[in-house]
């Protein structure tokens, strides 16, 4: 099972950089999106990565073989790198049967007329789409087309699968759906994955690491849950998370190894975290995911109902304490009517310190309100 | 219902119809005894754009002087013969010189053109070129390039149709202009097919063999027509043949092309000089010749001064634009040819002068003629 | 009672409808031009048929013994059927294979020409891109017999042709090219092939440039070796556009009259075009049975277009991330490449101009010595006393150039605006109603004047006009101009449309904004240089074109090319030369004009 690894690669186009000094492990069978806004170079990482692009500086290994280094001059072509691609707008052959499309990489392997039909039949089987075999790309639904184009990209069994967000064309039902089919896949035929989205929950539910960017620069490469709970930094922090993390203004009075005394809200509080605290300047801001702003009748904090909104499941819930606009997510539904004075607290261990200035994480602990 | 439906038609024929069709021809009957002056005076009274088009370059010259002459604003173009009949359908032209006897005849009979003899020169103008008026007569001749030590220096036609001779003949396409073509038809008519049966004795010493051929002027044609090379142009072929690269080839092409400047004219000798200078003649023809006829337009705007100009145009005075070189002869015999040229009467005797009539009826020889040009 | 009521709302529901439909501009567009097509083209064709049966004055009634005006089969049994001489051999059938094998040929070169520098150009690294494109279009916006008369008075020499003079290559150079080479079936489909080829560029540069670079990627991905990605991949994505410039192509070589004429004379090498205008002289029954049978054949062509773009396989690619198509390197073979490609268009685009501008200096043809060249024929006087040749001031200081030039432009400008609009309107309608019957109707007859071999074209227009008085000079002109080059603007004015999304003018719909200014201040504003493309395309081609006007030309007004063409016919080499190049030198210099000042080019106009 191969390991993917890059080391220092960067990649400008003239003077515009799409990616910076990128470091990365891809660990084998592993399940990697690359996650960022739009713009950010995860789609061009991608690229580098199989071999559609060519970067301008660092060097990439597959399973330990060099397929790509700039200062020795190394760049295998697509076709040796033993990679399949999925891309985002499926790029089915449109002047080619379902069959066709699924077969036509497989007779580059020189496979024999019954294997290619074996295979292809598989295929089909796997991915549900038998009926459609004789049918032409134009003459298929959105789902059904990408279904074809995964099953086009797996049939030669490719060690690693490379996926431009495939899934953004399709709506949110058949999204799930196939978010589903995505993650058993991945166990079902052990290789190893990296995905390209800008979705936070996709990456979230689907991934066994993510690697979030940010305008060419690595973020954060950590396991989804390390990403949620231990953002790096507070971009990390409010691009993973819905509804999106409370930053809220302090000012630091002093600090002492894992505490720091504040002011934040209009109030003095202590900030506890679980290890030394990192350098930290005057100015801070406070991360708090929401549902660790809870409403409680004796509850810390005043505030005022701003707006409420419902989904069944739960509600979010946003209110004005002084000027800062807080967001808390209740289980069940409950419905406030505007204006209604409740009070929060801030509770868990979860609690994460910024610095304001460079917006690092300074420390992740708990939050106390004298 | 019905009624409003052909008052509708007759409106619409009234808006289509050539106005005053018949009034032109009424008007050059009433022309015929007019003298000069009245003449004059009553083309000096029309108003409106005067046009010309022609099928010689040099009307445009003759209509400037004309213009000059009677203070009126001309309008003159060079068109070949079947695009001037193609415009006389569409617009207004008053007057016209257009070659293709044959095909003049019948668009005078359509009513197309209408013909005019001036009264002035009734007397200098031989009766068989007053109708239709022959302003002028152009001769295309076997025209040799005189370089190099195979001269073509012909005194039989047949010699043209020598295997020898394949590729070494330079003719405008007959298909490309009608005259060549009548020229070809004269052949195969009774004169001169029997001219071109004696020539052969004379040539071979023989009686000729015709084979499938119906006369003596047929086997010409199929003989000659394969040994030739189709030009795009009288001017561009005596250029082509001029050329010190073409020693060997001979061309039958329009005389007056001699007067080119793009032409290196020392390196040409025209067959029939050569042979007048040596006293004998070429057997039976030295080429052909055909006439220019000038007609007053049937859609006329301003017919009288149409008149004019063709009386103007058959004074020495209106033909000085094509008197000054040789190779044009003007239908009026008291206008004598430049200097240097043979007379009309010579020419008319060596060369095979088109006759509209017998091409009319003998059209169908083309079909036979066509066979040779692919 | 309770049926008249009920007839009574029938009929006010129905009126009700109708207003609705006509309260859409784009259905009164669209049925405008249904009527204004039907009477322009179908007319026409019409006229056509009835001039198939109907005697004609001269030999025609002569030969078929009957009276001008009766109404006869005998023309199609002449063309057809008559083995006396071998006659519908050598004035038809012959001329027809002459005519597929040229039409095929020269459509293939160009395909194969224009597609692989369209390649070349959107698909790799290729070195003088800015150049090859910029010269690549000029062949189209030239003449077309420029490069026939090039080809001639290039290659020529004394073993071929006349065999009386030699061409530049023979007498500077002293290779004497061989017959089929200069004359004939070969040069004939090469050189409308190359003339043609920028369709070819343009619009199967235009699916290369748009293509999804994610399908090539695909197969890349997939292993396939390259030239399979092209042949397995690109080239079924690319045939529409291929198909589409065999239609072009095809139906212009077929009724392409100059090339053969200049090339294929003079080894009687005979086409339909060419035996058509000779047939028009004196049969003109059979003339127009033969422009008949070109006109099915570009149906015909048109139709099996429509079939194969019309199939299941729909090739309407979505564009994916088109910005990060990679282009091939071509390493070592890149130079080579383009400096061959450079040579091939200098050869082609401006060896021409060079050589039309030496010709038009030498006093006696086949002399380049500097004591045989003159201005005289640019701007000398008094010419016909000294050279007895032609008029007698050089073309720059002759008023009736001036004069031809201004008509010419004008007739440029009036053709341009009015089909440049007539396009707009017609893209308006057909974008709107897309799918439509009507719509479908309008686009089918707005591209069939492009069927319609110029000369003919020209011939029933010169015939309808003979029958309406007011209907002659600059407007029967201007009209015909506008009809044939309509085809050119509407598909540049639909192409323009389909790209605007509905939302842009129903914004303004919602805003109350009046039609006529949602066009004036949204539409066009926004599809400008595309809609400017589609008025440079008939400036262009009418400012060249002379088979359509030839005929048509008024004798008092003359334009530039038919000018060129008497004083050709003449044998006025020099001065023909010269107008040539004033031709050329205009027509490059207005497109080189609307070009800067409002970014429209030719390239946009065909592709879209």
């Amino acid at each position: 099972m191969p390991e993917i690894v890059l080391k220092n690669i960067a990649k400008r186009f003239g003077k515009f950089v799409a990616v910076e000094n990128l470091n990365l492990t891809i660990e084998s069978n592993s399940f990697i999106t690359l996650l960022g806004p739009s713009g950010c170079g995860k789609t061009t990482t991608l690229r580098m990565i199989a071999g559609l692009e060519t970067p301008t500086e660092g060097s990439i290994t597959i399973d330990g073989k060099t397929v790509f280094d700039a200062d020795q001059g190394i760049n295998l072509p697509p076709n040796k790198r033993d990679v399949g691609f999925l891309f985002q707008n499926y790029a089915l052959w449109p002047h080619m049967t379902v069959y066709q499309n699924i077969a036509f990489g497989l007779e580059n392997l020189k496979w024999d007329k019954k294997r290619i039909q074996d295979r292809v039949d598989e295929m089909l089987k796997l991915l549900k789409i038998e009926q459609f075999v004789k049918r032409y790309p134009a003459e298929l639904s959105g789902g059904q087309q990408q279904r074809v184009a995964i099953a086009r990209t797996l049939a030669p069994s490719p060690q690693v699968l490379f996926m431009d967000e495939p899934l953004s064309n399709l709506d949110a039902k058949l999204r799930g759906e196939m978010r589903t089919e995505l993650k058993r896949l991945h166990s079902d035929t052990n290789s190893t994955f990296v995905y390209v989205t800008h979705d936070q929950l996709e990456a979230m539910t689907l991934s066994t690491r993510v690697c979030l960017m940010e305008t060419g620069v690595l973020q954060q490469y950590a396991p989804p849950l390390e990403i949620y709970n231990k953002p790096a930094n507070m971009f990390v922090a409010s691009f993973v998370g819905n509804p999106t993390m409370n930053f809220i203004p302090a000012q630091v009075d002093s600090v002492s190894g894992n505490t720091v005394s504040l002011t934040t809200l209009g109030r003095k509080a202590v900030f506890t975290a679980e290890t030394p605290v990192q350098a930290v300047g005057k100015e801070a801001v406070i991360g708090v995911r929401p549902e660790f702003l809870p409403i409680r009748e004796n509850g810390a904090l005043k505030a005022a109902i701003y707006s409420t909104l419902p989904s069944g499941m739960e509600t979010t819930v946003k209110a004005a304490c002084g000027d800062t606009m807080l967001t808390s997510v209740v289980f069940g539904s409950v419905d406030y009517r505007v204006d209604t004075e409740v009070h929060m607290d801030v509770v868990g261990d979860s609690i994460v310190l910024f610095d304001k200035e460079n917006g690092k994480n300074a420390g992740v602990g708990k939050l106390e309100f004298a | 219902m019905k009624k409003i439906l052909s008052l509708i038609l007759a409106l619409m024929m009234l808006a289509c119809a050539v106005p005053a069709l018949a009034d032109v021809a009424a008007d050059v009957a009433a022309a015929e005894g007019l003298t000069h002056d009245e003449l004059v005076e009553k083309a000096m009274a029309e108003t409106g754009p005067f046009i010309v088009a022609g099928t010689t370059s040099r009307i445009t010259t003759a209509a400037e002087a004309f213009a000059e002459l009677y203070k009126i604003e001309i309008n003159s173009t060079n068109l070949k013969d079947l695009e001037i009949y193609t415009k006389l359908e569409s617009e207004t032209i008053d007057m016209v010189m257009i070659q293709d006897g044959a095909q003049l005849l019948d668009a005078i009979d359509a009513g197309i053109v209408i013909n005019y003899v001036p009264a002035s020169i009734k007397d200098t103008v031989s009766e068989e070129d007053q109708y239709p008026l022959a302003h002028q007569f152009t001769n295309k001749v076997f025209i040799y390039n005189n370089k190099g030590d195979d001269v073509p220096a012909i005194h039989n036609v047949w010699e043209l149709t020598d295997p020898a001779m394949k590729d070494r003949i330079i003719f405008k396409s007959p298909t490309g202009e009608q005259v060549n073509m009548n020229f070809l038809i004269m052949l195969t008519s009774e004169k001169w097919s029997q001219k071109l049966a004696d020539a052969y004795k004379a040539w071979k010493g023989e009686d000729i063999d015709l084979g499938d051929y119906k006369n003596a002027g047929y086997k010409w044609i199929a003989e000659f027509l394969p040994n030739c090379q189709f030009g795009k142009s009288d001017t561009n072929i005596a250029e082509e043949i001029s050329q010190d690269t073409a020693a060997g080839k001979i061309g039958l092409f329009v005389l007056s092309k001699l007067r080119s400047s793009s032409v290196i004219t020392e390196n040409l000798t025209p067959a029939q000089y050569a042979a007048s200078a040596e006293g004998y003649t070429i057997e039976p023809f030295a080429g052909f010749m055909y006439p220019i006829y000038a007609m007053v337009s049937a859609n006329a705007n301003r017919p009288y001064t149409a008149m004019l100009f063709i009386e103007y145009l058959m004074t020495a005075e209106g033909f000085a634009p094509w008197s000054k070189s040789i190779g044009a002869y003007s239908g009026n015999a008291a206008i004598p040819e430049k200097e240097g040229d043979l007379p009309l009467s010579t020419w008319k005797e060596t060369l095979v002068v088109e006759d509209p009539e017998f091409i009319l009826d003998n059209f169908e020889v083309e079909d036979f003629i066509r066979q040779y040009l692919q | 009672m309770e049926q008249t009521l009920k007839r009574k709302i029938t009929w006010t529901r129905m009126k009700g409808r109708l207003h609705a439909w006509l309260s859409k501009p784009a259905n009164i567009i669209l049925l405008v031009f249904l009527i204004a097509l039907a009477v322009l083209t179908l007319y026409p064709l019409l006229s056509l048929l009835m001039e198939t049966v109907t005697v004609h004055l001269g030999k025609e009634a002569r030969a078929a013994k009957l009276e001008v005006g009766a109404h006869t089969l005998y023309h199609f049994k002449r063309i057809f059927a008559t083995s006396e001489n071998n006659y519908s051999w050598i004035q038809f059938y012959k001329p027809f294979l002459n005519t597929l094998a040229v039409s095929v040929t020269s459509s293939i070169i160009a395909i194969l020409f224009g597609g692989v520098v369209a390649f070349l150009i959107t698909r790799t690294n290729l070195k003088f891109k800015k150049f090859v494109s910029a010269v690549f279009v000029f062949p189209y916006i030239m003449p077309s017999w420029t490069l026939a008369l090039f080809w001639e008075t290039f290659f020529k020499n004394v073993n071929i042709g006349l065999k009386t003079s030699n061409g530049i290559m023979a007498s500077v150079f002293g290779v004497f090219m061989p017959e089929w080479f200069v004359y004939g079936f070969f040069p004939i489909a090469l050189v409308l092939g190359l003339h043609y080829a920028p369709f070819a560029y343009i619009l199967i540069g235009g699916i290369l440039r748009n293509m999804d670079a994610n399908l090539e990627e695909a197969a890349t991905i997939l292993r396939t070796p390259r030239w399979r990605i092209i042949w397995r991949i690109t080239l079924p994505i690319v045939k529409p556009a291929m198909l589409s410039t065999f239609l072009l192509v095809f139906a212009s070589s077929m009724s392409a009259y100059s090339v053969p004429v200049f090339l294929g004379s003079p080894v009687r090498y005979y086409v339909l075009s060419t035996t058509m205008k000779e047939l028009m002289n004196t049969y003109k029954g059979q003339a127009y049975i033969i422009v008949g049978v070109m006109i099915l054949f570009g149906v015909a062509i048109l139709m099996l277009n429509q079939k194969v773009t019309n199939s299941r396989k729909q090739f309407t690619t979505v564009t994916g991330k088109s910005g990060q198509i990679s282009k091939i390197n071509l390493k070592k073979a890149n130079m080579p490449i383009a400096i061959l490609l450079v040579v091939v268009l200098l050869l082609v685009a401006v060896v021409p101009l060079v050589t039309f501008a030496l010709e038009s200096l030498i006093v006696k043809a086949g002399d380049y010595t500097p004591g045989n060249m003159t201005l005289d024929f640019w701007i000398g006087t008094g010419l016909d006393k000294r050279l007895d040749q032609g008029d007698s001031t050089g073309i720059l200081l002759n008023p009736k150039v001036w004069k031809a030039l201004g008509f010419s432009l004008a007739l440029a400008l009036t053709c341009s605006v009015v089909a440049g609009t007539c396009g707009i309107l017609v893209g308006y309608g057909v974008a709107k109603r897309r799918g439509s019957r009507l719509a479908s109707w309008v686009s089918s007859l707005s591209f069939f004047p492009y069927l319609m071999p110029s000369l003919a074209f020209g011939a029933i227009y010169l015939s309808m006009s003979s029958k309406i008085p007011w209907l002659h000079g600059f407007l029967l002109l201007g009209l015909v101009g506008s009809v044939k080059y309509l085809p050119f603007a509407s598909r540049s004015g639909v192409n323009a449309m389909l790209q605007l999304s509905g939302e842009i003018e129903e914004a303004a719909v919602i805003n109350g904004v009046p039609w006529w200014k949602r066009m004036l201040r949204v539409i066009f504003p926004i599809q400008k240089s595309s809609f400017l493309s589609g008025y440079l395309l008939p400036m262009v081609s009418c400012m060249r074109e002379l088979s359509l006007f030839v005929l048509l030309v008024p004798t008092s007004n003359t334009i530039l090319t038919t000018m060129l063409m008497q004083y050709s016919e003449k044998g006025w080499a020099q001065f023909g030369n010269a107008i040539n190049l004033l031709i050329i030198i205009v027509v490059l210099l207005v497109n080189f004009l609307v070009n800067k000042l409002t970014g429209a080019s030719i390239d946009k106009g065909v592709g879209g």
